[in-house]
C-alpha cells in the first residue's frame, strides 16, 4: 500500500445558482494574460448543453482519457489519444486537439470609437475586436454560449449524454417551456490516475506528492500539446502566445499559506467543499480496470479510512504529516464520498479517477407536470424518481458511468433528508410516511441531521479543511530544494514570454 | 580566402554557436524552449504543411547522416545500380514532399491573420532558409545526378576532415556552385538554430519512450530521502547523464585522431618487405648519429684543451658561441683589456641560452624572461628573474707550437708570458687543467 493524501473537492449542485462568480474570480487572478484570454480554468456549464469547449464530452472526437484493453486477468489501461510510438508523429500534427473554433475567439470592444468617431448620422458603437489579431470580428461563440439553455433547446439537444434517452424521455425533457436544467461548475479534477500526466512527452506534467495537485512545469513544457487531447475534461489549455500548456493550479500558492482557493472562496451559493482524502496510490490505476458500471464503487475501494490506526501508521511511514492526517479526519469530502456516499465523480468512465465529486441536483427532479399544470400536492410532495423531469439515465451518464442504481441511491437519500427536515420543521407530513422515506433512503435521523448541517448551515471551517503545509520542508514546488538551495528569487524568474 | 571563410571558418563558428547557444538557452531561458505550435490557431493548413514537411525532412536528414557516419556502408549501398536509382528517386520524391509542406506552411504563415499574430521575423527567415536549402537539394538531385554516390568521395571526406580538425577543401573545391551553395546554406542553418524556433530539434522527447506513465514530485524532504522515484531525482540523474554524454562525445571527437592511428595499427595495411628494410635503415642511421655524438662528447672530455677561436676573431660586442667541457653553451668576447672574456651562456634562471650581442651598457640579454647580464661581472640586472651571476670560464692562449702565451684561471688571475702584441697570433682555448681547479 502506498498511502497518499489528496486535496479533493465536493461541489453540491443543488446549491449552485449558475452565477459564474467562481469563473470570474479565477479569470481575474490567473488567466487575464495575453494567450490565456480564452482559458477558463473554472467554468460553469448549463446541463443539458454542449459545454466548453463545444462537446468536450465527445471522446470519439477528442480521444481523451483511458481505454480498458486486454482480457480478464490481464487488463490494462491505455491512453485513448496516443500510444508511445504514434505520439511521435502526433508531435507534428495532433488530429484530436481542439482548435480555437472549439472554444471561441477572445475579444474586447473598441471603446475608444465611442469618443473618437467622426460626427455622423448614426450613434457610434464599440465594435468587437479580436484579442488575437486585433482586427474587428464577428462574435460567433463565447465561453457560456449556451448559458441557461440560451433561450432554445438547440444546445441542450446536442448534449452527448442524452444519446441513450428514448424518444418519450426526450419529449418529456424538452417539452417547451418546461425544460429543466442544472448547472455544472467544472475545474481540473486533479485526478489520481491522470491521463494528461501520462501523455506528456516532455514529462512536464506531474502530480504533487503531498497534496495531489496536478501541475505543468512551464520550464519543461515544450508545447507538444499531447495533454490537451489526453485530458478528457479539456481542462488543459494551450497558451497560443507562450507556446506552452496551462491548467488549473488549485491556487496552490494560496493553499500553501492556509488560504482558500479563489473559486471556492468566492462561491456565492457556498456549494464548494475542500478537504483531504487519503487514498492508496497502488490501487489508483488498478481500481479503474473494471467495467464502466462498477467504476464508482471500485474508486471508493481505493480510498482509505483516516481513522483506521493501521492506515495512519502506513500514512506516516509514507511521509504524510500529522497535520494532513488530522485534516483527513475532519474532511467534509470523506463524509460526502465515503461516509454518506452521496457525492459522485464526473464521467468516471474516462478512468482518470477524478478527485472532484458532485452531489447530484435534486431540484429539477422534484417538480411534476399533470395536465399542463405544475403540481406540488402534499400526497406527492416528492414525485417518484422514474417520473422525474430530468431522467435518471441522464444523471447516471454524468455521474456514475451509466449506473442508475447509484444515482437512485443518492437521490433517495437526499430526498429522505429533506423529508426528515420538513417533517421536523413544518410538521405537515405524517411520521409513518417519513419513516418509510428514511428507510427507502437508507439513512437514519442522526445521519440525516449530519447531512443537513454540513449541506445547509456549515461554517467556513467546516467547508474548507485545509491542512497546514510544512513550509520548512518544502521550498519550491517546481525545483529540487537541493538544486535551488542558496539561490535567491526562487520561483519563476523568467517572465513568461514567447521564445524566438 | 572566401573558400576558407565559407567552408572552414563558418562551419566551426556555426557548430560552436549552435552548441553553446542552445545549451545557454536551455539553462538560462528554459521558458523560451518550445515547439511554438500554432495548431491551436490554425488547424487545417498545418495538417497539409507540417506533416509532409516533418516526415520528408526527417527521412532526408537520416540519409544524410547515414552517408556521413558510415561512408563505406553507404558506398556499398550506392554501388548497386538498382539501389542507387531507388535512393535517388526516393530522395527526390521526399524533397518535393518537403517543398510542398514548406510552401503550405509559408502561405499559411503569410495569409492567416491569426498566425501572423504569433509570427516573428526569425520565423520568416527560417522558412526562407529552409525553402532555399531544400530547393537547392532538389536542384542537385536533378542537375548533378547520383549525388548519393559521389558524396562519398567529396562531401563526406570534407566533413570528416572538419571533424578531425584537419580541414581539407581539396575534395570539394571543384564541386559545382549548386552543391557549394547547399553546403554553405546548411552551415547557416546550423548557425541560426539557437536563435530561432529551430531549438525544438533538441527537444525531441525520446525519454517518453522509457518513462513510467505517472510522475509524482515530492517537496517534502522526509519523503525525498526515501526510495520513491521523484521528479527531482530524475532531474539530477538526467543532468548527470547529459553531462556524461556531453563529455563522452567531446572526448570521442578529440580522440578520433588517436583512435584512427590505433585502428590503423591493428587493421591498417601491413608494410612491404622493402618498406620494412627502409624503416630499419632509417632507425640504424638514427642510432649511428647518436653514437657519433657520444663519441665526440667522450673525446672532448678526454682532451686537455678545447679550441674556442683564434684571438683575432673575438669581438667586444658580438660574442662567439662555443661548447664547454660540460657540454654547456658559453660565449667568448674580447674584453676591454684586450684579453679574451669567456662567460657561461646558460642563464642562471631557467637555463636558456643567453644572447651574444652586447648592448650599450655592456650587457647581454637572456630572451626567455628578460634578464640582462653584465659581461664584465656576470651580474644580472636588479629586476631580472635570474638572481645569481653567470660564471666566467678560465682560458689559455697558445701559439701554433702549443706554447702557452697567456692564461687566466678560474679565480680571474691573468698571467701573460709574452708581449701583448704577440697575442694576436695565438688561439684561445679552454683548458681542462685550469677548469679542474675550480671543482
Amino acid at each position: 500500500m502506498d498511502i497518499r493524501a489528496q486535496v479533493s473537492m465536493v461541489f453540491h449542485l443543488d446549491k449552485c445558482i449558475g452565477c459564474h462568480t467562481c469563473s470570474v474570480a479565477c479569470k481575474n487572478v490567473w488567466t487575464d494574460r495575453p494567450g490565456a484570454e480564452y482559458m477558463w480554468w473554472n467554468n460553469v456549464e448549463t446541463k443539458p448543453g454542449t459545454g466548453f469547449p463545444t462537446l468536450w464530452e465527445d471522446q470519439s472526437h477528442y480521444k481523451g482519457g483511458w481505454e480498458l484493453k486486454g482480457r480478464d486477468g490481464n487488463k490494462k489501461l491505455e491512453l485513448k489519444s496516443q500510444n508511445k510510438i504514434d505520439s511521435f508523429v502526433k508531435l507534428f500534427y495532433n488530429p484530436n486537439q481542439p482548435g480555437l473554433e472549439d472554444y471561441y475567439e477572445p475579444w474586447t470592444y473598441n471603446y475608444a470609437n465611442l469618443f473618437e468617431a467622426e460626427a455622423g448620422d448614426d450613434q457610434p458603437t464599440a465594435i468587437p475586436v479580436s484579442l488575437i489579431t486585433g482586427e474587428p470580428m464577428n462574435i460567433e461563440a463565447g465561453p457560456n454560449w449556451d448559458d441557461d439553455l440560451s433561450g432554445s433547446t438547440f444546445y441542450a439537444e446536442n448534449d452527448i449524454n442524452l444519446e441513450e434517452l428514448s424518444d418519450e424521455e426526450r419529449e418529456q425533457l424538452f417539452e417547451i417551456e418546461r425544460i429543466s436544467m442544472m448547472y455544472l461548475p467544472r475545474i481540473c479534477n486533479h485526478c489520481a490516475n491522470p491521463s494528461c500526466v501520462a501523455s506528456c512527452p516532455s514529462g512536464a506534467l506531474y502530480k504533487r506528492g503531498e497534496d495531489g495537485i496536478v501541475l505543468i512545469n512551464q520550464d519543461v513544457c515544450r508545447g507538444w500539446r499531447a495533454c490537451i487531447s489526453a485530458c478528457p475534461y479539456k481542462k488543459i489549455y494551450y497558451n497560443w502566445k507562450t507556446g506552452k500548456s496551462e491548467k488549473c493550479i488549485l491556487c496552490y500558492p494560496k493553499l500553501e499559506t492556509g488560504q482558500i482557493p479563489n473559486c471556492f472562496q468566492s462561491c456565492v451559493g457556498r456549494i464548494r467543499y475542500l478537504g483531504v482524502l487519503l487514498y492508496d496510490a497502488d490501487r489508483a490505476a488498478e481500481s479503474m480496470k473494471v467495467p464502466d458500471k462498477a467504476l464508482v464503487e471500485s474508486q471508493r475501494t481505493a480510498f482509505c479510512d483516516p481513522f483506521d490506526p493501521e492506515i495512519i501508521k502506513m500514512a506516516k511511514a509514507n511521509g504524510i504529516s500529522d497535520e494532513f492526517i488530522k485534516a483527513a479526519q475532519l474532511s467534509p469530502i470523506y463524509k460526502y464520498v465515503m461516509k454518506w456516499k452521496i457525492a459522485l465523480p464526473l464521467h468516471i468512465e474516462y478512468r482518470t479517477m477524478p478527485m472532484l465529486f458532485y452531489v447530484p441536483p435534486l431540484l429539477p427532479v422534484m417538480g411534476k407536470m399533470a395536465n399542463g399544470i405544475y403540481t406540488n400536492a402534499l400526497d406527492n410532495f416528492f414525485t417518484s424518481l422514474d417520473k422525474s423531469r430530468l431522467p435518471m439515465k441522464y444523471l447516471a451518464r454524468l455521474f456514475s458511468a451509466g449506473n442508475e442504481d447509484i444515482i437512485e441511491y443518492v437521490m433517495k437519500k437526499l430526498m429522505a433528508v429533506r423529508y426528515y427536515k420538513r417533517t421536523l420543521d413544518m410538521q405537515d407530513i405524517d411520521l409513518v410516511m417519513m419513516n418509510k422515506m428514511m428507510r427507502e433512503g437508507g439513512t437514519t435521523p442522526e445521519e440525516a441531521e449530519e447531512i443537513y448541517r454540513l449541506t445547509a448551515v456549515p461554517t467556513i471551517d467546516q467547508r474548507f479543511v485545509i491542512p497546514e503545509i510544512q513550509r520548512e520542508e518544502s521550498i519550491e514546488s517546481t525545483c529540487n530544494p537541493e538544486i535551488c538551495k542558496g539561490s535567491c528569487g526562487i520561483g519563476v524568474i523568467q517572465p513568461p514570454t514567447r521564445g524566438l | 580566402m572566401t573558400n576558407t571563410l565559407l567552408f572552414i571558418v563558418l562551419p566551426y563558428l556555426a557548430v560552436f554557436a549552435c552548441a553553446f547557444g542552445s545549451i545557454y538557452r536551455i539553462k538560462k531561458e528554459p521558458m523560451s524552449y518550445s515547439s511554438l505550435s500554432s495548431q491551436f490557431l490554425e488547424n487545417h493548413g498545418l495538417l497539409w504543411g507540417s506533416l509532409p514537411w516533418h516526415l520528408g525532412i526527417l527521412l532526408i536528414l537520416l540519409a544524410h547522416i547515414l552517408a556521413f557516419l558510415f561512408p563505406s556502408f553507404w558506398q556499398t549501398l550506392t554501388s548497386n545500380q538498382v539501389l542507387l536509382m531507388a535512393i535517388e528517386a526516393i530522395g527526390f520524391g521526399l524533397s518535393i514532399l518537403c517543398l510542398i509542406g514548406l510552401v503550405v506552411l509559408g502561405i499559411r504563415r503569410l495569409t492567416s491573420p491569426r498566425i501572423q499574430a504569433v509570427t516573428t521575423p526569425m520565423d520568416l527567415l527560417v522558412i526562407a532558409l529552409l525553402l532555399a536549402q531544400v530547393g537547392l537539394g532538389a536542384a542537385i538531385a536533378v542537375h548533378c545526378k547520383w549525388g548519393s554516390a559521389w558524396c562519398s568521395g567529396t562531401t563526406t571526406p570534407y566533413l570528416w576532415s572538419l571533424v578531425l580538425f584537419q580541414p581539407d577543401l581539396s575534395n570539394i573545391e571543384d564541386l559545382p556552385i549548386l552543391v557549394k551553395a547547399h553546403i554553405v546554406c546548411a552551415w547557416f542553418f546550423i548557425l541560426i538554430i539557437p536563435f530561432s524556433r529551430l531549438v525544438h530539434l533538441f527537444a525531441v522527447p525520446i525519454e517518453y519512450l522509457f518513462r513510467p506513465p505517472q510522475q509524482v514530485v515530492w517537496n517534502n524532504s522526509r519523503k525525498l530521502n526515501e526510495e520513491t522515484p521523484a521528479f527531482a531525482k530524475e532531474e539530477t540523474r538526467r543532468h548527470f547523464l547529459n553531462a556524461f554524454l556531453g563529455i563522452g562525445f567531446g572526448a570521442f571527437l578529440l580522440s578520433v585522431g588517436t583512435l584512427s592511428k590505433v585502428f590503423s595499427f591493428f587493421f591498417g595495411p601491413r608494410l612491404s618487405e622493402k618498406e620494412e628494410t627502409e624503416l630499419m635503415e632509417v632507425r640504424l642511421a638514427h642510432l649511428e648519429s647518436t653514437v657519433d655524438q657520444k663519441k665526440l662528447e667522450l673525446e672532448r672530455q678526454a682532451s686537455k684543451y678545447i679550441m674556442v677561436a683564434p684571438i683575432t676573431e673575438l669581438n667586444p660586442t658580438a660574442g662567439k658561441y662555443f661548447i664547454d667541457y660540460k657540454m654547456q653553451p658559453a660565449i667568448a668576447f674580447k674584453g676591454k683589456d684586450g684579453y679574451p672574456l669567456l662567460i657561461s651562456a646558460k642563464c642562471t634562471h631557467l637555463g636558456c641560452t643567453v644572447g651574444n650581442k652586447v648592448d650599450s651598457e655592456g650587457r647581454i640579454l637572456c630572451p626567455c624572461h628578460v634578464s640582462y647580464f653584465n659581461i664584465e661581472t656576470g651580474q644580472p640586472n636588479a629586476e631580472a628573474p635570474a638572481k645569481t651571476p653567470l660564471g666566467h670560464l678560465p682560458w689559455v692562449i697558445m701559439d701554433e707550437q702549443g706554447k702557452v702565451m697567456a692564461s687566466r684561471d678560474n679565480k680571474g688571475q691573468t698571467s701573460c708570458f709574452v708581449q701583448p702584441d704577440a697575442l694576436s697570433a695565438g688561439k684561445v682555448y679552454i683548458a681542462k687543467s685550469l677548469e679542474d681547479k675550480t671543482t
